[in-house]
């Protein structure tokens, strides 16, 4: 039987390293579970779900060194569709998307929605305009595309320089979460967690570089989505008897709607652009549940939808990842089960605000006056705080911490502890994920553009390998310092993160597919326009000059970015015949991947490159 | 192997296949949550339907639209014969 190429090149054991890596998961929270019900110490417990899954993790990414520059940034291009969306659903939004949007729609339910659904167009445009294209181009980086596409150096440059802004921002953002999630899980300071982190990505992904990171990352993913579902579930069955939170919480909604009435809970009429994300701290419940546009106005709903879509489809940290399946066709694919692996981390989180919503609401609805024992366990965590005054007690009394609403799910069930510590090894493993992502891809930009950025010739084999390693360890550091010396919310960082991303990039990244006349004036127009005009929208945004949140910034970014590219190519000459014809190759699917080409030239006239 | 004739009728296929995927999904995503409060009103499967629709209906459709995508393309590329080799 002739097997075709789409899955000649995969490993038919994945499956089996995988379920082994899911057993040994499993085997530590049962074992963690057996040992809590013996009596073991706490904080033997919370260290050993901490260090037990990143042992597997560093495991796993030290199983799979290598020495070949196509495995170090493109995992040997033969990851299935499966795993590279798996990768890619939990690299976007990572630890701060699961953690923060779980307390704001717990905090004001519907108007979150806006970034999930903003993730979900972001699936659909990068695997209908950008991702096919990008894979038949084959590149390790947007840069390096960019550059390539344009046959201008100072367009892989400034688009290198450009693009290593947001994606520092993606780094501190996931540390400073991660570092959170394992600070609290074993009870030291938050600073000595994120030098842990930055330690545990650089041994993780340092000898296997893109080849690591993919495996070690998929294992993280599948961490993160377990630790997120699993408790759920046992909630929901233990309330609607039925393991699926996602689709069973609908009549629990509908009896949450009338205790929301029956407490007073305002429906709030926000203004057209406003856009009052619960930030860190606490915060009482501010609206009902399903009543949009109450935090969010209308028109900030869908500027912030369609800046989180540019910046999600756009982003340097994720196209990467779709140059390593093994063609067209599968990143086509892979998109679609990011778009479901996406889909469904999103409704777990809304469920889980629905079950804390109803948890809460029983204290409050019979006009207790008295905490339930797991609340007091939550007000003694730090994870709430009650405002207990001479009337009973209501649904205002109760000010929840953004980010603890989802660890407090298990404790308000009472689940055993364990489960409460998996969420949070599972929080840090969705930081690994995203964090491990953004500094791979930087550091490739680093290695590949910066370094060697004035020749499109690489660097000989082992000289190439060596700079990327390094620039691997040194961007991780400058994470992690950044997340120590700039201690911003997590969620405004992302959020900047994504409207300078589809500010900078979207519009070029299109038009370098879906325009022939566009040529390198146009590109440096696009990215630079787009750039300083949200990163101004947003530094004005925080001074209060503009009447709007600064994390809109792409209201004004994109259309400075398009307009800057669609202006500047009109004023200039057209692109070259060879620029022209390079456009028309990356249409076709078919064919050698043009980068591979590339290589295999170079190959053949010097035997010192790869 | 594609033939350098069959290469405007491709990528004009490809352009109203990117349109067919894209312009319903946007409309939709756009227009869908701005009617949610009047849908609310109604129920499905317990649910609002209008916060219903929003979450749940919207992350179906992207699936959906995605998938279509892949098969219709797929299509393309063959009906072309701008596929990879097998």
């Amino acid at each position: 039987m002739s097997i075709p190429s789409r899955t000649r090149f995969v490993n038919p054991r994945l499956g089996t390293y995988f379920g082994i890596f899911v057993s040994s998961l499993a085997g530590i929270v049962l074992l963690l579970i057996i040992f809590e019900q013996l009596g073991a110490p706490d904080i033997v417990l919370r260290w050993a779900m901490l260090l037990g899954p990143l042992a597997l993790y560093a495991a796993v990414g030290l199983c799979v060194p290598t020495r070949e520059p196509l495995e170090f940034f493109a995992a040997g291009r033969r990851v299935p569709a499966g795993y590279t969306g798996l990768g890619i659903a939990t690299a976007t939004m990572g630890a701060t998307g699961i953690v923060a949007m779980t307390g704001i729609f717990y905090l004001i339910g519907f108007d979150v929605l806006c970034l999930v659904i903003g993730g979900l167009a972001g699936f659909v445009i990068m695997a209908v305009m950008l991702a096919p294209f990008f894979r038949k181009f084959g590149t390790f980086t947007v840069p390096s595309y960019l550059g390539r596409r344009f046959e201008s150096r100072m367009v892989r440059l400034v688009a290198a320089a450009l693009l290593s802004v947001p994606m520092l921002l993606l780094l501190a953002a996931e540390l400073r979460m991660g570092a959170f999630a394992a600070g609290w899980l074993v009870g030291r300071p938050d600073s000595l967690m994120v030098v842990m982190l930055v330690f545990a990505i650089i041994v993780t992904v340092v000898v296997g570089g893109m080849r690591s990171l993919t495996w070690s990352s998929s294992a993280q993913a599948i961490t993160a989505i377990l630790a997120l579902i699993v408790p759920v579930a046992i909630v929901a069955v233990m309330v609607t008897n039925f393991p699926l939170p996602q689709l069973t919480h609908g009549p629990l909604l509908r009896a949450l709607i009338y205790s929301e009435a029956a407490q007073g809970v305002p429906i709030i009429d926000a203004p057209t652009l406003a856009f009052a994300l619960p930030g860190e701290g606490y915060a009482a419940i501010a609206k009902r549940f399903t009543a949009p546009f109450g935090s969010v106005g209308p028109t900030a709903f869908v500027v912030a939808m369609l800046t989180v879509m540019t910046g999600v489809a756009a982003s340097p940290w994720l196209l990467p990842r779709v140059t390593m399946t093994p063609g067209v066709y599968e990143t086509r694919k892979s998109l679609g089960w990011a778009t479901v692996y996406f889909g469904l981390v999103m409704l777990t989180a809304a469920s889980i605000a629905v079950f804390m919503r109803d948890f809460v609401m029983d204290i409050v609805k019979d006009g207790g006056t008295t905490l339930p024992e797991w609340m007091r366990h939550l007000v003694a965590l730090g994870f709430v705080q009650v405002d207990i005054g001479a009337d009973a007690l209501n649904i205002a009394s109760f000010k929840f911490s953004r980010d603890t609403v989802l660890l407090s799910l298990p404790i308000a069930a009472g689940l055993p502890d364990v489960f409460t510590y998996f969420a949070a090894a599972g929080i840090v493993a969705a930081a690994l994920v995203t964090a491990g992502t953004a500094a791979v891809a930087l550091a490739n930009v680093l290695a590949e553009d910066v370094i060697n950025g004035l020749s499109w010739d690489p660097l000989p084999k082992d000289a190439r390998l060596w700079v990327g390693r390094i620039a691997i360890a040194g961007i991780a550091l400058i994470g992690g310092t950044i997340a120590l010396l700039a201690p911003t919310d997590p969620l405004r960082l992302l959020l900047w993160c994504l409207a300078i991303t589809g500010s900078t990039v979207f519009p070029v990244l299109v038009f370098s597919i879906w325009w022939k006349r566009i040529n390198a004036f146009g590109a440096i127009a696009g990215l630079v326009c787009g750039f300083a005009v949200a990163v101004l929208t947003i530094l004005a945004g925080e001074a209060n000059i503009l009447s709007f949140d600064s994390a809109l910034a792409g209201i004004f970014g994109l259309p400075a970015g398009a307009l800057g590219a669609l202006l500047a190519s009109a004023a200039t000459p057209g692109p070259s015949r060879s620029m022209l014809e390079l456009v028309r190759e990356i249409r076709i699917p078919g064919g050698e991947v043009i980068y591979d080409r590339e290589m295999r030239m170079l190959r053949l006239k010097n035997r010192d490159y790869s | 192997m594609m033939q350098r004739k069959e290469r405007k009728p491709y990528w004009r296929h490809t352009k109203w296949q990117m349109l067919a995927s894209v312009v319903p999904f946007l409309v939709l995503i756009i227009v869908l949550p701005l009617y949610a409060a009047g849908l609310n009103t109604e129920r499905f499967l317990g649910f609002p339907l209008g916060y219903f629709l929003s979450a749940h209906g919207i992350a179906v459709v992207a699936v959906f639209t995605v998938a279509s995508f892949v098969n219709r393309q797929d299509a393309i590329d063959h009906w072309h014969g701008a596929h990879e080799d097998m």
